[in-house]
C-alpha cells in the first residue's frame, strides 16, 4: 500500500498496520469480494455514442424494405433492425407478391445472414487447402485469371452458374461476361417448376400467369404442390386461404398425385394416380369434359390405378362448376406435356382469363435456364472443355441428380471461382472464393409485378468481410483496360441507383421498397437438348419431392428450418423413406427401421416413416438434407435422394425428372424417428374440428365431439368465458373483494379493461408452419436438435441430439396434423379417402388456468389483461405447470441454451445478433411458453401512451398472426367490440379446445369446412 | 388410553408393551445390555457395507453435480413426461418413511406387542427415509439453488409462495413429519442412551451421550414424564402418518392429469406407504437379526406378526388398484379409459404388471404360516415389495403424463444413467445414515426389551411362588 504523504506527515510512533490502512484494505477487499461474488459475468461498460448515428434511437426498431431472395418468388420484406442489427424479417404489407405475409424460409433469411459457418472473407486454394487472403490479393488473382482467359482464348468455354434471381443482376452479369468474351451465364434454380413454366410459355406465352384461386369453384392439381413451395408459394397460399374462407362459397379442391403432399392434405379429394399416369388422366378428362369420349376415363383410371367413379365425379364437377382452376406440376419426363394438356383443359373449361390470367403474369421466372443446361455444362467440364468456371449461390454438386456427377466434372475445371456466401458441396471444390454479401446486405432489384420495380437494399453493414459480387465484377472490369469504360459506376449500388433514376428517386422509393420501372431484362437462355433416362427398373416408383421447409437443400444450414417439422411428415433434422403401411407390412418393416432404396444410380439408407397418404407402390423421399459440406447444421443429417436419380430430363423443359423406379429392402437396424408427432389421430377428442358444407348451410354446427357419453356439455358459449377480472388467483377475482387492485376494470391504469384473445380459423390454416418460424424469430426460441446439443456424457446412441429424440423442442406454437382414421396408421389399409386436420396449438391463455395454482412460487400467474404470465426470474423449475397443462404448451429449458460457453448453446456467434432485445433469453432450468407476444402488446401500449391516445383497434398483432400466409390468426382485445377478434370469437364455427375442462381459454378456433 | 401409563398393581412400571410377548432366550438385563450393545462394535462387514453405501452416495452426488452443471436435460425427461425417476423415488422414500411411525406410534397406541423389538429400527428408517425423500424435491428442480423460494420466509418484496400449490403443502408436510419423527426417535432413545453413557469409557462420547440422555437418572419421576412425553408424541405422530402421505398424494390428485385426478389417492397412498414401509422394515431387520445374531430378540413370532400386517396392507393396496381400475372404466370419461388401457395393456403394461405382481400377487404367499415364519422368503419378498412399490409410483406418475389429453403430445420415457445414478445414490445416502446409526445407537430398544424380560430380583423370597409368565410384581425402576 502506497504511503499517502499527508499521512506520513503525522508521524506514527507505532510500527505495523495502522487503523486507517487496515480499514482501507478491509473496505476495498470486501467491496471486491462483494462485486466479484455477486456477478458471475464479467462487468461490461455501457458507452454512449459520441455522435449518434442518424435516425437511430436506442431501443427503437428501424425497418428497411427489401426483397427476399430465399426463393425465386421475390417477396417483399420489411426487416426490423435494432441498433444496426437485423432482428426480424416480416412481409411487406404493400408488396403485391406476399401482401404482408412471409413464409418460414423467408423469415429464416436472418439465419443465413448470421450463419456461423459463413465465409469470413475471401479465400484461395493453396496446396489443396483453402486459406484466407486479402481482397486485394483475391481480386488480383481473379483479374489475372480473367486476363489469361481473355488473352489465351479459352474465355469462350467459361461457365458461370448463378442461383436464379429476379432482377437486373442476370443481365448485368451477362454484359460483364460478354465483355470478356465469355458466354451468358446459366441461371439455375433446382426447385423451379420448369415443366409448368415451359407448358405455360407454350400455352399462354408467359411463364407464370396469375392464378386466381378465390374465383374458382373447383381446384384440381395434377401434382402441383402450390402450398409446398411450387411457384409463388406465399401468393398462392394467401389466395387459396381466401378461397377456402368463403366457406360454402369456396372451392372444392382435388389433388391428383402419388403422394398426398401438404397441398394434397388441404384438398377435399385425393386421386392417387400412379407416377407417370397423370398425363393420361388429364387427356381422358379433357376428352370427357369436351364430350369427345367419356369412355376414355375408364382406361385412364385403370392405367393410373384409381377408381373410375372419382374421375367421373371430377369430370362432372368440372363441367358443372365453372370457373375452375387446373394446375399441373409434373415432375416426370412428360411434365411439359402434362402441363400443356392441363392448360388445354383450362382453355376448354373457359378458365383462361378468369382463373388463369396470362395478362397479369409473374416475372419471377424470366431468364431462368433449364436443368439440362447445367447438366450440359457439367458434361463439358467432364470432357475437359471448360477452363474457367464460376458459381454463385447455386449448389449443383448437391442439387443435381447423382447421375450428372457434377462434383467430379467441376473438379476437373482448372480454375474455379465461387461467389457463394457459405461453404457448400460445390464451393468446396473452388480455387478462389470471393464470398458475396448476403441478400440482406446487398443492393438489387426485382419485378414483383409488371412495371413495378421492387428494390433490394442492405439492411445492415456486412457481418463479415464479404463483398457484393456486383462490386467485385465492377472492380475486376475497372482493372481491365478494355472494360473499364463500360463501367462508370463506382460499384453495384451506384449502378442500381443509376438504373432506378438517381439517388433522389430511389431514396423516395426505398421506404416502400417499390417504384415504377423494370429491371434490365436478361436474354432468354438458349434451349439445351434434354436427355431421357430411359426405362428404369425396380419394384417401386420413387417419388422425390422438394422439401417445403428446406427447398432444394439451401435451407439446411439454418437451424430454424432444420428444426421445423415437415408440415406433412412432422420429421425434423432427418430424412425418412416414406412408405405406405401396407408396403411396410409386406416387407416386414416397422416405423423407424432402416431401409435401403436402390436405383441403378445408387442407394440410400434411411429410417422408414409410415405415411397413409402415399400409394403403396411408391416410395417418397424429400430433398434438402444429406449435405456433406454445408455448415454445422446441415452436415451429417439425413440423406440426399438426388443421388438416386439418373440423368433424365423432361424433353421439352429440360427439368430434372424426379420420378424413377427403385427397389427397396430392409437394411437391418432401427433408429428413433425425429418427430414431433405423438399420436397422429385425435382419438375423438375434438381438438381440430370440422364441418361439412351441408352442416354449415343447415346451421348445424355440432360435430363428432358432442356424441361422447359422459362428456360435459361442450356447446360453445359465445365469446370468452373469462370475465376480465376473474383470474385464477382468488381474492383479486373475487367479486366480494374490496380491492381488486389492477384487476379492477375501473383501475386508473385501465389494464383490466382488456382481454387479449386470439382466433384461429381452421378453414384458412393450411399447416404450412410459417407461424412457427415467426415465433422462433420473435421470441428468441432456441433450437435444440443439433447432435451436439444433448448431454455430453453418455449421449444418446441414436447419433442425434438427445433433446430432439426426446421431444424437447421448444416451439411455443406447433402445428398438429391429425388424420381422421380409426386406428393407428400402421394398421391402415390403403384408402385415399381420409380427412386431415391441422391445428396450431399454442398457450391458450386460459382464464381459469390449470398451470397457475400449482406453481409453488407464483412464477406463473394471471395478469389483469387476461394473460397467463410466466416470470422466468421467479421460476424454480418444478415443471408442475406443464404437467397440469392439458394443452401441453409449456416448454422447459433442459440445458443452458442461452449460455455461450456451453455445447448446447443455440445461438453461436453471430446467430446471437438476431436475438430480439425485447425478449429475455431464458436461462437453464426455467419454464417458458407463448406470451401472446407481450413485448408487442407493451410496445403498442407504450406508443399509444406516448402519443396520448387510446390503442386503435387492430393496431398491432402478434408475430404468428403477422407472418401467417393464410391469414388464419387474428389477435386482439376481445373485451373491446371494435377489435376484429371480438367479432370472430362469436362466429358460429367457434369452439374452445377441451372446453369441458373449464379452462376458459382465450384462443378460439373456428371449425374447418370440408367440401 | 389413559390407563397405559398409570401405575397399577399389575403394571407397576410404565411404558410396558403388554402383549404376552416372550423372549425365552433372553434371560436377564445384563444379557440385554451385552447383546444389544454388541451391535455398536464395528465389524468388517459393517465397514464393507458402509463403504458400499458411501460409494453409491458418491455416484449419486457426482451425477447430481453433473446435472446441476449441465441442466436437467441430462436426465431422461421426455416432455410431456416432466416428472420421472426423481419424483417416483421421492414418493417411494416418503412411503418407506411411514412404516416407522406406524410401528412406533400407532402400534404403540394399539399395544401391539410385536413392535417392541423392531420399532427402533423402523423409526430410524423413517427418519432417514424422510431425510432421503426430502432431497428429491430439491434435486428435481430446474434451479435447485432456488429451492428456498418454496418456503414462506419473510422478505421485503412481500413475495410469498402460492399456498394453493400442493408442492407448498409438501414443504410443510415433509418438514413437519421430519421434525416430529426425529423428535420421537430421540425421545424414545433417552433411557437407552443413558445405558450407553454409563457404559462409555471415551470421555467425549460420554459427554455426547450425557447430553442426548438429558441427564437421565432413572428416577420414577423421570419415567413418568418420559412415558407421558412418549405417549403424547405417539398420539401426535399418528395423524401425521395419515396426513403426510395424503398431502403427497395431493401432488397428483389435485392435478387434472388423467390417472392422477382421483379421490382415492389419499387412502390409497397411505396404505401403499405402510405396505412399502413394512417391506423395507423386513429388508433391514432380517439381515440385522442375522448378522448381529439377534434372532432371539426379533423372533419368528415378531416376523410372523409383521408379515400379517404386510399381507393386510397388500390386500388394501390391491383393493385400491381394483377400485382405481374400476372407476377408470365406470367413470366413462374416454380420456381416463384410454389412459387406463394404455397403462395396463398398452405402452406401460410391463411396469403395471411388475407392480401388480409384486404388490398384489406375491404377498398372497403370506397366507401360508410357514412362509410367514421363513425369514429368507420374507427377505426375498420384501425386495419384491420394494421393487413393486417403486413401480407403483412409476406407474402412477409416468403413464399419466405420457398419455394426457393432447394425443399429439403423447410420448414415452426412458431414464438415463443420471437418473439411475441418483436413484442408487439415494440408497447409498439412506444406508450410510442407517449404518452410522446402528454403529452409534442401539438398534433394538434396550429399555423396552428389559420391560419384557424377567428382572433380576434383589433376593428371592423364600416363600414367594416360583416366577412365571409375568414378572409383574418387581420393584419399580429396575436398573438401567
Amino acid at each position: 500500500m502506497s504511503q499517502d504523504p499527508s499521512d506520513t506527515a503525522v508521524s506514527d510512533p507505532k510500527p505495523g498496520v495502522r487503523r486507517r490502512d487496515f480499514l482501507k484494505v478491509v473496505g476495498v477487499s470486501s467491496a471486491a469480494v462483494a462485486a466479484v461474488g455477486c456477478y458471475s459475468d464479467k462487468v461490461e461498460k455501457l458507452i454512449p455514442y459520441v455522435a449518434s448515428p442518424d435516425n437511430t434511437v436506442p431501443g427503437v426498431s428501424t425497418y428497411y424494405a427489401t426483397t427476399c431472395r430465399e426463393c425465386a418468388a421475390g417477396c417483399g420484406v420489411l426487416v426490423e433492425t435494432r441498433d444496426g442489427r437485423a432482428i426480424k424479417a416480416e412481409g411487406n404489407p404493400d408488396h403485391p407478391v406476399n401482401r404482408g405475409a412471409l413464409c418460414g424460409r423467408g423469415q429464416s433469411a436472418l439465419q443465413g445472414l448470421y450463419n456461423p459457418d459463413r465465409f469470413r472473407g475471401p479465400m484461395t486454394r493453396e496446396s489443396g487447402k483453402l486459406v484466407p487472403v486479402t481482397w486485394e490479393r483475391a481480386l488480383q488473382l481473379l483479374s489475372q485469371k480473367l486476363g489469361e482467359a481473355k488473352s489465351k482464348g479459352p474465355a469462350a468455354n467459361a461457365v458461370f452458374i448463378n442461383q436464379h434471381e429476379q432482377g437486373s443482376f442476370g443481365a448485368f452479369l451477362d454484359q460483364w461476361l460478354g465483355g470478356y468474351g465469355m458466354p451468358a451465364h446459366v441461371s439455375y434454380d433446382a426447385e423451379a417448376p420448369l415443366s409448368t413454366i415451359a407448358a405455360n410459355r407454350a400455352s399462354y406465352s408467359v411463364a407464370w400467369p396469375k392464378l386466381d384461386f378465390a374465383a374458382a369453384k373447383v381446384i384440381v392439381s395434377f401434382g402441383a404442390d402450390y402450398l409446398d413451395g411450387w411457384g409463388l408459394s406465399v401468393t398462392q397460399q394467401l389466395d387459396f386461404a381466401e378461397a377456402r374462407a368463403k366457406l360454402e362459397g369456396g372451392p372444392k379442391v382435388v389433388y391428383i398425385g402419388a403422394r398426398r403432399s401438404l397441398t394434397g392434405l388441404n384438398s377435399d379429394t385425393w386421386i392417387p394416380a400412379k407416377p407417370g399416369s397423370e398425363k393420361g388422366l388429364a387427356d381422358a378428362l379433357l376428352a370427357a369434359v369436351t364430350g369427345k369420349g367419356a369412355g376414355a376415363l375408364t382406361a385412364a383410371a385403370a392405367a393410373a390405378g384409381v377408381s373410375v367413379a372419382s374421375l367421373e365425379s371430377l369430370a362432372k364437377d368440372l363441367q358443372s362448376a365453372k370457373p375452375s382452376l387446373l394446375l399441373a406440376g409434373g415432375t416426370g419426363e412428360d411434365g411439359t406435356a402434362l402441363g400443356t394438356v392441363v392448360n388445354d383443359l383450362n382453355k376448354a373449361l373457359g378458365n383462361v382469363g378468369v382463373t388463369v390470367r396470362p395478362s397479369d403474369s409473374s416475372l419471377a421466372y424470366e431468364g431462368l435456364s433449364s436443368h439440362s443446361a447445367v447438366r450440359e455444362a457439367a458434361e463439358r467440364m467432364a470432357a475437359g472443355q471448360v477452363s474457367l468456371a464460376f458459381v454463385r449461390g447455386a449448389n449443383p454438386a448437391y442439387s443435381l441428380p447423382g447421375g450428372v456427377k457434377f462434383a467430379e466434372a467441376f473438379a476437373k475445371v482448372p480454375f474455379k471461382v465461387s461467389f457463394s456466401s457459405y461453404p457448400d458441396e460445390t464451393t468446396d471444390l473452388a480455387d478462389l472464393i470471393l464470398p458475396d454479401n448476403h441478400s440482406l446486405e446487398s443492393w438489387g432489384d426485382a419485378e414483383p409485378a409488371k412495371g413495378t420495380l421492387g428494390l433490394q437494399q442492405p439492411v445492415m453493414d456486412p457481418v463479415f468481410n464479404t463483398r457484393a459480387t456486383g462490386d467485385v465484377l465492377i472492380a475486376a472490369a475497372k482493372g481491365d483496360a478494355a472494360m473499364a469504360s463500360k463501367y462508370p459506376a463506382a460499384d453495384y449500388r451506384a449502378w442500381i441507383v443509376a438504373r432506378a433514376g438517381g439517388i433522389s428517386a430511389i431514396t423516395k422509393a426505398l421506404p416502400t421498397g417499390m417504384m415504377s420501372g423494370s429491371p434490365l431484362a436478361a436474354a432468354a437462355p438458349k434451349p439445351v437438348a434434354a436427355k431421357s433416362a430411359g426405362a428404369a427398373t425396380g419394384d417401386y416408383f420413387l417419388h422425390v419431392y422438394s422439401s417445403p421447409a428446406l427447398g432444394d437443400g439451401r435451407g439446411a444450414n439454418k437451424p430454424w428450418l432444420q428444426e421445423l417439422p415437415d408440415p406433412v411428415t412432422k420429421i425434423a433434422w432427418q430424412t425418412v423413406i416414406e412408405l405406405h403401411p401396407e408396403t411396410a407390412t409386406k416387407l416386414g418393416l416397422e416405423e423407424g427401421e432402416l431401409a435401403t432404396v436402390e436405383t441403378k444410380q445408387g442407394s440410400v439408407t434411411a429410417p422408414v416413416y409410415l405415411f397413409i397418404g402415399l400409394r403403396p407402390d411408391t416410395i417418397a423421399i424429400a430433398t434438402g438434407r444429406g449435405h456433406t459440406s454445408y455448415g454445422r447444421y446441415a452436415n451429417g443429417c439425413g440423406v440426399n435422394p438426388m443421388t438416386l436419380l439418373p440423368v433424365g430430363e423432361d424433353s421439352r423443359s429440360g427439368a430434372v425428372s424426379l420420378v424413377t423406379k427403385a427397389s427397396l429392402r430392409k437394411a437391418g437396424g432401427a433408429t428413433r424417428l425425429i418427430t414431433t408427432e405423438g399420436s397422429g389421430r385425435q382419438h375423438g377428442r375434438g381438438i381440430a374440428r370440422a364441418l361439412t358444407v351441408a352442416q354449415l348451410v343447415a346451421g348445424d354446427t355440432k360435430d363428432e365431439k358432442e356424441t361422447f357419453v359422459g362428456q360435459a356439455s361442450n356447446d360453445f358459449l359465445p365469446g370468452l368465458r373469462s370475465p376480465v377480472a376473474n383470474d385464477a388467483q382468488g381474492d383479486l377475482g373475487d367479486p366480494k373483494s374490496k380491492d381488486h387492485g389492477q384487476y379492477d376494470p375501473n383501475h386508473w391504469s385501465g389494464v383490466a379493461k382488456r382481454r387479449w384473445a386470439m382466433t384461429i380459423d381452421l378453414a384458412r390454416c393450411t399447416g404450412c408452419a410459417a407461424c412457427v418460424t415467426a415465433c422462433y424469430s420473435e421470441n428468441n426460441i432456441p433450437t435444440v436438435g443439433a447432435p451436439w446439443q444433448g448431454p455430453r456424457v453418455l449421449p444418446d446412441r441414436t447419433g442425434f441430439g438427445a433433446n430432439i429424440t426426446r421431444s424437447r423442442e421448444m416451439a411455443w406454437i406447433r402445428l398438429e396434423r391429425y388424420f381422421e382414421i380409426d386406428r393407428e396408421p400402421k394398421d391402415v389399409a390403403f384408402n385415399p379417402e381420409f380427412d386431415t386436420r391441422v391445428i396450431p396449438m399454442l398457450c391458450q391463455q386460459c382464464g381459469n388456468a390449470p398451470c397457475e395454482p400449482v406453481c409453488p412460487v407464483y412464477a406463473t400467474y394471471h395478469s389483469p389483461d387476461g394473460l397467463n404470465v410466466q416470470v422466468y426470474n421467479r421460476c424454480v423449475g418444478t415443471r408442475y405447470c406443464s404437467n397440469n397443462c392439458p394443452y401441453k404448451v409449456r416448454y422447459f429449458n433442459w440445458f443452458g441454451y442461452g449460455e455461450p460457453n456451453r455445447s448446447q448453446y443455440a445461438f453461436p456467434e453471430p446467430l446471437n445478433w438476431q436475438l430480439n432485445p425485447d425478449v429475455t433469453v431464458r436461462g437453464k432450468g426455467v419454464m417458458e411458453k407463448c406470451t401472446f407476444c407481450v413485448q408487442r402488446i407493451k410496445e403498442a401500449e407504450n406508443r399509444a401512451t406516448l402519443e396520448h391516445r387510446e390503442l386503435q383497434p387492430d393496431e398491432f398483432t402478434v408475430a404468428c398472426a403477422q407472418a401467417c400466409p393464410s391469414r388464419a390468426i387474428v389477435f386482439g382485445d376481445a373485451a373491446d367490440p371494435k377489435w376484429s377478434v371480438s367479432k370472430m370469437v362469436n362466429d358460429e364455427r367457434a369452439y374452445h379446445v377441451f372446453e369441458e375442462l373449464n379452462t376458459y381459454t382465450a384462443v378460439v378456433y373456428l371449425k374447418k369446412v370440408n367440401h | 388410553m389413559a390407563t397405559i401409563a398409570r401405575p397399577t398393581d399389575d403394571m407397576p412400571r410404565p411404558n410396558i408393551a403388554k402383549a404376552g410377548l416372550q423372549l425365552p432366550a433372553v434371560k436377564d438385563y445384563e444379557q440385554v445390555d451385552r447383546e444389544i450393545m454388541a451391535t455398536l462394535r464395528p465389524t468388517k462387514g459393517w465397514f464393507a457395507a458402509l463403504t458400499i453405501a458411501i460409494v453409491c452416495l458418491m455416484i449419486g452426488a457426482a451425477a447430481w453435480t453433473y446435472q446441476i452443471h449441465e441442466g436437467l436435460g441430462v436426465a431422461g425427461y421426455n416432455p410431456p413426461v416432466m416428472w420421472g425417476v426423481y419424483i417416483v423415488t421421492f414418493v417411494f422414500w416418503i412411503g418407506i418413511g411411514h412404516a416407522g411411525t406406524l410401528i412406533s406410534a400407532i402400534l404403540y397406541l394399539f399395544r401391539a406387542g410385536f413392535r417392541t423389538t423392531i420399532y427402533r429400527c423402523a423409526e430410524a428408517m423413517t427418519v432417514f427415509a424422510v431425510l432421503t425423500a426430502g432431497l428429491f424435491p430439491i434435486l428435481h428442480l430446474g434451479r435447485p439453488w432456488k429451492f428456498f423460494w418454496l418456503v414462506p420466509y419473510p422478505n421485503w418484496r412481500l413475495l410469498w409462495p402460492q399456498f394453493k400449490s400442493p408442492l407448498v403443502w409438501d414443504v410443510f408436510a415433509i418438514s413437519t413429519y421430519l421434525t416430529i419423527s426425529t423428535t420421537f426417535l430421540f425421545i424414545g432413545l433417552i433411557p437407552d442412551v443413558a445405558v450407553l453413557r454409563d457404559a462409555e469409557k471415551n470421555p467425549i462420547k460420554k459427554q455426547i451421550f450425557s447430553a442426548l440422555s438429558f441427564g437421565w437418572r432413572n428416577s420414577e419421576a423421570e419415567w413418568r414424564h418420559f412415558a407421558r412425553a412418549y405417549l403424547f408424541l405417539a398420539a401426535f405422530s399418528t395423524p401425521l402418518v395419515l396426513s403426510v402421505h395424503s398431502v403427497v398424494s395431493f401432488d397428483f390428485a389435485m392435478a387434472l392429469v388423467p390417472g392422477w385426478h382421483t379421490t382415492i389417492f389419499a387412502p390409497y397412498f397411505v396404505a401403499g406407504a405402510i405396505f412399502s414401509g413394512m417391506g423395507m422394515v423386513f429388508t433391514i431387520i432380517i439381515p440385522i437379526r442375522k448378522f448381529f445374531k439377534l434372532q432371539h430378540y426379533v423372533t419368528l413370532n415378531h416376523l410372523d406378526a409383521g408379515a400379517k400386517l404386510c399381507l393386510f396392507t397388500s390386500m388394501v393396496v390391491g383393493c385400491a388398484y381394483m377400485v382405481e381400475f374400476f372407476i377408470g372404466w365406470y367413470g366413462a370419461v374416454p380420456v381416463e379409459q384410454e389412459y387406463w388401457w394404455n397403462r395396463v395393456f398398452g405402452q406401460w403394461w410391463w411396469a403395471a404388471w411388475i407392480m401388480l405382481t409384486c404388490n398384489m400377487i406375491l404377498p398372497l404367499s403370506l397366507f401360508s404360516q410357514s412362509l410367514r415364519r421363513n425369514p429368507t422368503w420374507l427377505f426375498i419378498l420384501s425386495l419384491f415389495i420394494n421393487l413393486g412399490m417403486w413401480f407403483e409410483r412409476f406407474v402412477i406418475i409416468v403413464p399419466g403424463l405420457s398419455h394426457e389429453y393432447e394425443p399429439w403430445q403423447w410420448s414415452t420415457y426412458v431414464p438415463t444413467f443420471v437418473d439411475y445414478s441418483i436413484l442408487i445414490g439415494s440408497f447409498g445416502w439412506f444406508f450410510m445414515w442407517f449404518l452410522l446409526f446402528i454403529r452409534q445407537l442401539p438398534v433394538i430398544a434396550i429399555s423396552e426389551v428389559k420391560e419384557i424380560v424377567p428382572p433380576r430380583l434383589r433376593r428371592v423370597h423364600p416363600y414367594a411362588p416360583a416366577p412365571e409368565g409375568e414378572f409383574a410384581s418387581d420393584t419399580p425402576g429396575a436398573h438401567a
